[in-house]
């Protein structure tokens, strides 16, 4: 036991020395720079799946990026430490990064909650984060409306659905006098239906009828007739649960209604089309980047066959901050040194940038990707059919 | 005008569900002085049980009612044998009833929540096409739910004043120990009384697991009933249906015509008005003549 114990120690001090030697000769060698790239994600906890899949498409990428030669001069490396799907290890984890590895630029995290929090300690350690999937618009504007300069996002705030809505439906659709059945204690519902208010009239639409209901009401005939008797084309249902959609379908067509139905992903659900498929034939529900798109075909397959998961939209969102992070440390390296706040400075000001999902521009003022484009799916047939993905001029 | 009687015409189809169960809150609390908060769970379960029926006993829908009837009154009448008769007979303050209903309630709603699952599901059956009459919908089924509330409600005034229990349960309202002195079945009574509980439960559980959609939590719509049977005058069946109507054509013109965002605010608000000029509600009594 005790002999083990010693040989296993010497060996261990063997093997250290050994690393070392090799890494300072390997550094003394090739002159090779590299860049650290920080990815704060669940790999234990609820939310692994997130990690799960994720981190290989992202290692993925890197050596693809380091095989052809790195980017402006520099080796990219990946740093993936655990959050375990806790406030508090996000917390740890981006300040290790930060303070410790000295990663140039952190993607991450996934969830509001932490994105929160991170937001004040990335503008103190001024390196850049992009969360991924993080929508609450405080992650990157704080309540009190400043920006956060080190805190950027790809994908879209929850209420931006409701701009996309209320362009689609006016420029696409045709439609103009729009109506709304808003549950008013739904933050999720208001904010949607705000954003769509306001660009819808910015369009030269016209809000013919606010109508609203609290969670759990059934009843929606006395909004509807009054709707009907607006003359409205239109009706925007962002309700956050399926139910609402389904009955307001049912009433609508009992009260004799012909009336375009348009809802956001929050009822992007199968049980919908099982409650009331023939009442929302021809519906509209917009949702954000899916993994049912086309596009994603090919990738996906590839995925599965490489890794033995499912791609998702944390792979893409993973591979858009990413790819992100490799074009503002191109962009540094062509001003001069890389650094977090160079970096930082590029992410701001990117432009039109091919990234995994879409092309994005970035807001300066919010950080918020600018336009996102939105999937339509129709319901024809009680199925969903994506008619097509939609991007805001 | 058009929209008005389409106002008219919803808000007296959402009274007539509201009937059901403020007859069934009005029953109990005329004869025992309490208020049945198990009601709401009574009518989910009723729902679920049309439900089952016809989707994994693959009963006609007619035999499914019937089937969510003797279950729903089983149910009833068992909650007042187990729960609420032991705390009558050791002479318990009345508000430990209402506690104890409360938790029947919370039991069967979380059961049923933990056997089906909180998810919304549509009442398997067709979905008849509204009538238009110069323009204003009437639904089949709001025409059919109202008639059969109506139906239910008519043979129940039937059964309470020209039958011999029902002079029984009349008498019980009125002082329940006199009652059983004149020789009236004390039990006898309390087994008819929410056995008819049950029956209203379910058939308001199935007419609004048709109308809307069958969820465990469906019934938060008896604490409207409940309200409705207040404004009408506790301890009234007439008085519960008018309460009803007016609630449900309240709600239906506030949302019309004010606004919807704020039914419910004006409503109770007009609701609490009533009762500041009508402090025992609009066909309140007082004790000595009930029901």
């Amino acid at each position: 036991m005790n002999k083990s114990a010693q040989f296993f120690r010497k060996w261990l001090f063997l093997l250290v020395i050994g690393v070392l030697l090799v890494s300072s000769l390997s550094g003394c060698g090739s002159q090779e720079k590299v860049l650290k790239v920080g990815y704060i994600t669940e790999q234990t906890g609820v939310d692994a799946y997130v990690g799960a899949a994720s981190i290989p498409a992202m290692q993925d990428y890197v050596d693809e990026v380091n095989a052809k030669g790195g980017v402006g001069g520099y080796k990219l490396e990946l740093v993936v430490y655990d959050t375990r799907s806790e406030v508090p290890d996000a917390v740890t984890v981006a300040k290790r990064l930060m303070d410790q590895d000295k990663a140039v630029a952190i993607i991450g995290p996934s969830w509001s909650s932490a994105g929160i929090p991170l937001a004040d300690i990335a503008d103190a350690a001024k390196v850049p984060m992009i969360g991924t999937t993080a929508s609450n618009v405080n992650v990157t504007v704080a309540e009190d409306g400043t920006l956060h300069p080190y805190m950027f996002r790809v994908c879209f705030i929850d209420p931006y659905q409701g701009f996309a809505q209320a362009d689609f439906a006016y420029n696409k659709l045709g439609l103009r006098k729009a109506a709304f059945l808003t549950d008013i204690a739904s933050p999720y519902t208001v904010g949607l239906h705000q954003f769509f208010e306001d660009h819808f009239i910015e369009l030269g639409g016209e809000i013919v009828a606010n109508e609203g209901y609290t969670q759990g009401d059934a009843e929606f005939r006395a909004q509807l007739a009054k709707i009907k008797d607006t003359g409205a084309d239109l009706l925007v249902v962002d309700a956050y649960t399926f139910k609402d959609v389904g009955l307001a379908a049912q009433q609508a067509e009992a009260l004799g209604m012909d009336i375009q139905i348009m809802a956001g992903d929050g009822v992007f659900v199968p049980e919908l089309l099982e409650m009331a498929g023939p009442q929302l034939e021809g519906a509209i529900v917009t949702t954000g980047v899916s993994d049912i798109a086309p596009e994603f075909a090919e990738f996906n397959k590839a995925f599965e066959a490489k890794h033995g998961t499912q791609a998702s939209i944390y792979t893409y969102y993973g591979l858009d901050a990413l790819m992100a992070i490799e074009y503002a440390i191109g962009e540094a390296a062509k001003k001069g040194e890389v650094t977090p706040t160079a970096v930082r400075d590029a992410l701001e000001t990117m432009t039109d940038v091919q990234l995994f999902t879409s092309k994005v521009t970035m807001e300066p003022d919010t950080h918020n990707p600018h336009n996102k484009p939105l999937l339509i799916m129709t319901i024809k047939d009680s199925q969903w059919e994506l008619t097509e993905t939609f991007q805001p001029e | 005008m058009e929209l008005f009687i389409q106002q008219l015409v919803s808000g007296i189809s959402i009274g007539a569900i509201y009937s059901l169960l403020a007859v069934g809150y009005a029953l109990v609390y005329s004869v025992y002085n309490f208020t049945n908060w198990a009601f709401d769970g009574f009518m989910a379960f009723g729902a679920f049980m049309g439900f089952t029926a016809i989707t994994s006993l693959f009963m006609p829908f007619w035999l499914a009612a019937l089937f969510s009837i003797i279950l729903t009154v089983i149910l009833s009448v068992g909650t007042e044998k187990l729960a609420y008769s032991p705390l009558r007979v050791r002479k318990a303050p009345r508000l430990f009833m209402m506690i104890s209903a409360m938790g029947v309630n919370l039991a069967t709603v979380n059961i049923i929540n933990l056997i089906y699952g909180g998810v919304f599901r549509k009442f398997p059956v067709e979905n008849l096409q509204p009538i238009f009459i110069e323009g204003v919908s009437i639904g089949r089924m709001d025409l059919m739910a109202g008639g059969i509330s109506f139906g239910v409600l008519a043979l129940l005034w039937v059964f309470l004043y020209r039958t011999k229990w029902g002079l029984g349960i009349r008498a019980s309202s009125i002082d329940i120990l006199t009652a059983s002195l004149m020789g009236i079945n004390n039990s006898g009574v309390a087994i008819v009384v929410f056995a008819i509980t049950g029956v209203l439960s379910s058939v308001a559980g199935v007419f609004y697991g048709i109308k809307y959609a069958v969820f465990p939590m469906m019934g938060i719509v008896t604490i409207k009933a409940m309200i409705a049977s207040i404004v009408g005058g506790l301890g009234s069946l007439p008085a519960a249906i008018l309460g009803s109507m007016i609630l449900g054509i309240l709600e239906t013109l506030v949302s019309g015509y004010i606004s919807s965002t704020y039914r419910d605010l004006f409503s109770f608000m007009f609701l609490i008005v009533i009762l500041l000029f009508f402090p025992n509600g609009l066909m309140g009594k007082s004790s000595d003549e009930k029901l």
